[in-house]
């Protein structure tokens, strides 16, 4: 193994004292974060229109269709409306979280060629982006939700936090996890980005999860999604009723878990995704 | 000073895998500007990119007591997508500038002399853009060393003789490890040479020594040091003279085309085929300054 003495990184004009490897890391993350930023919300044309535009069509969407096909639309003890919000935010917030970190090391290559620069911080600078911005475009939902009269005032909103941070933290496991997996072998991208909307379908987003058959819903709760997105409804909605077997320390196995092994694979893998 | 003790370092690939650079021991001390030779595959960037910090040893430490750039290239160092001014503010966080980002970016803005394209997107530049906002990006960081990957093979005479200038400033404070096959540009900045050869690593105090053995080891003959020219005529002569010896060499490796050695690494005529290339687009190289308007 080798044992590369690294020399502390060269300074700026006027800066000679030698950094510590904590304030490299934090002067990374900032550069990458700023980077990321405005790529992320000023490089696209309308980037950010998009990004509240994209949930609330498919939230439209999905609303009208129960209204035209399904009569009696109603989950117990929720709005509906209000109920797919929360069910929708809350699974894209997992599922950006686990895509943007898939291209994050691709995306970012040309600079490591510095080498302070480690593969795992786009990565990391990415999850936390994402978070802040889908934290932004909830906090917006709710605003204006409730302005239009739908019941998108959380009874426990302190609850919610922890269950949006849970799921939070489940997509930055996975994503950390699938971004040095699909680096080294792109297929697993590819079948990641595929299993997308079956994902969605299996979280109980769209159709309630009391809707499926009894002897199902033991294999339902193998998704640790589908905990996270039902403790945050049962925070949000006082009356909602959902399916037993609800356990956010199941999702946090997953979560923990996946982080864990994402930094390892970080670690072991460094050299091999820097030099690809 | 940069001290390589012990360094082995491979790469995997689909052919087995066999040393690029083997029990390589080195210590290069502070201030003394170093050209890297060897024959196309020798491990040059490889060496470059470890002493670097780009890539990790397989074997071996090398220890760096001194503020090392990263290898000045072409390729690589620059995110594609975004600006070069974006590019520029990036490197400078992340070397922790702090407040003097803008001064830094100022300073690279005047030294590179790429106009409006600075803030277009870097994949849309030249080869010659490039290395001038890669050169003039290094020279914004006060390195003790400047590794150099081919970064001074392009650009125009104007580019060529400020960047040249801006090293001769550094002299004494900053020295250089370069990579190039230009040896005109070696004889140039470097005073002494390392020849790699069969993933071993020769040191030689003058690079004329080391430029010598180079030969030596790939032709087999000393070969004498191409003319530096000083007007368009002596320029177009020594051309003239090294595409001669070109076609003659070119001839000589097609009459022996039939030759089933002749895709075998160490065949001598395919070296020698490949270095009178090499001196003939210096040549053109040196016309092609003389013609180009003078600042």
């Amino acid at each position: 193994m080798a044992t590369d003495t690294l020399m502390p990184a060269p300074q700026a004009p006027g800066q000679q004292a030698a950094r510590s490897s904590w304030r490299v890391a934090c002067s990374v993350w900032f550069a990458t974060f700023m980077r990321e930023a405005i790529s992320r919300t000023m490089a696209d044309r309308m980037g950010w229109f998009w990004m509240i535009f994209e949930p609330l069509a498919i939230i439209a969407i999905m609303v009208s269709v129960r209204g035209l096909f399904m009569s009696g639309s109603h989950v117990s003890g929720a709005d509906y409306v209000a109920w797919m919000v929360v069910g929708m935010m809350g699974f894209t917030l997992f599922r950006e979280n686990m895509m943007r970190s898939i291209g994050a090391i691709e995306a970012n290559r040309g600079l490591f060629a510095y080498r302070q620069v480690k593969p795992v911080d786009p990565v990391l600078v990415r999850c936390f982006l994402e978070g802040m911005l889908k934290s932004l475009i909830f906090l917006l939902f709710i605003v204006i939700g409730s302005l239009l009269k739908f019941e998108l005032i959380p009874d426990h909103p302190f609850g919610v936090l922890l269950d949006w941070l849970s799921l939070w933290a489940l997509g930055c496991g996975v994503g950390l996890t699938l971004s040095v997996a699909a680096d080294l072998v792109p297929e697993i991208g590819k079948i990641a980005r595929i299993m997308g909307l079956p994902l969605l379908l299996l979280s109980g987003v769209i159709i309630p999860a009391v809707y499926v058959p009894h002897q199902f819903r033991q294999y339902l709760l193998w998704n640790p999604i589908v905990h996270g997105l039902e403790s945050m409804r049962l925070s949000f909605f006082g009356g909602y009723h959902t399916i037993d077997g609800i356990d956010m320390t199941y999702l946090w196995f997953w979560a923990l878990g996946s982080i864990t092994l994402g930094l390892a694979l970080h670690m072991r893998f460094h050299d091999k995704l820097k030099a690809h | 000073m940069i001290e390589i003790r012990d360094l082995y370092k491979r790469y995997h690939n689909h052919h087995g895998s066999h040393w690029v650079l083997q029990d390589i021991n080195l210590t290069i001390p502070t201030g003394v500007s170093v050209g890297l030779l060897g024959r196309n595959g020798a491990g040059k960037s490889t060496l470059l990119r470890l002493i670097g910090g780009m890539d990790t040893p397989d074997r071996g430490v090398i220890t760096r007591s001194s503020r090392v750039s990263w290898p000045i290239g072409l390729a690589g160092g620059f995110q594609g997508s975004m600006t070069g001014r974006q590019n520029v503010r990036f490197v400078a966080r992340i070397h922790g500038a702090g407040a003097g980002i803008d001064e830094i970016i100022a300073q690279v803005e005047a030294f590179a002399e790429i106009g409006e394209a600075f803030d277009e997107p870097v994949k849309t530049y030249s080869s010659g853009m490039r290395s001038r906002l890669a050169f003039g990006l290094s020279l914004a960081f006060d390195f003790d060393v400047y590794l150099s990957d081919e970064a001074t093979a392009v650009g125009d005479r104007a580019f060529k003789a400020k960047a040249q200038a801006a090293f001769q400033e550094r002299i004494g404070k900053a020295s250089l490890i370069m990579v190039s096959h230009g040896e005109g540009v070696l004889r140039e900045f470097c005073e002494a040479g390392i020849l790699l050869e069969r993933g071993k690593a020769r040191w030689f105090d003058d690079i004329n020594a080391a430029i010598d053995a180079y030969h030596l080891a790939i032709d087999g003959r000393k070969s004498t040091p191409l003319v530096v020219p000083t007007s368009l005529t002596e320029a177009k002569q020594v051309l003239k003279q090294a595409n001669r010896e070109f076609e003659q060499i070119r001839l000589d490796y097609q009459i022996a085309g039939d030759d089933p050695a002749r895709n075998d690494p160490d065949d001598i005529l395919r070296w020698r085929l490949e270095d009178a290339r090499e001196r003939m687009l210096e040549a053109r190289r040196y016309v092609q300054q003389f013609q180009s308007p003078a600042p």
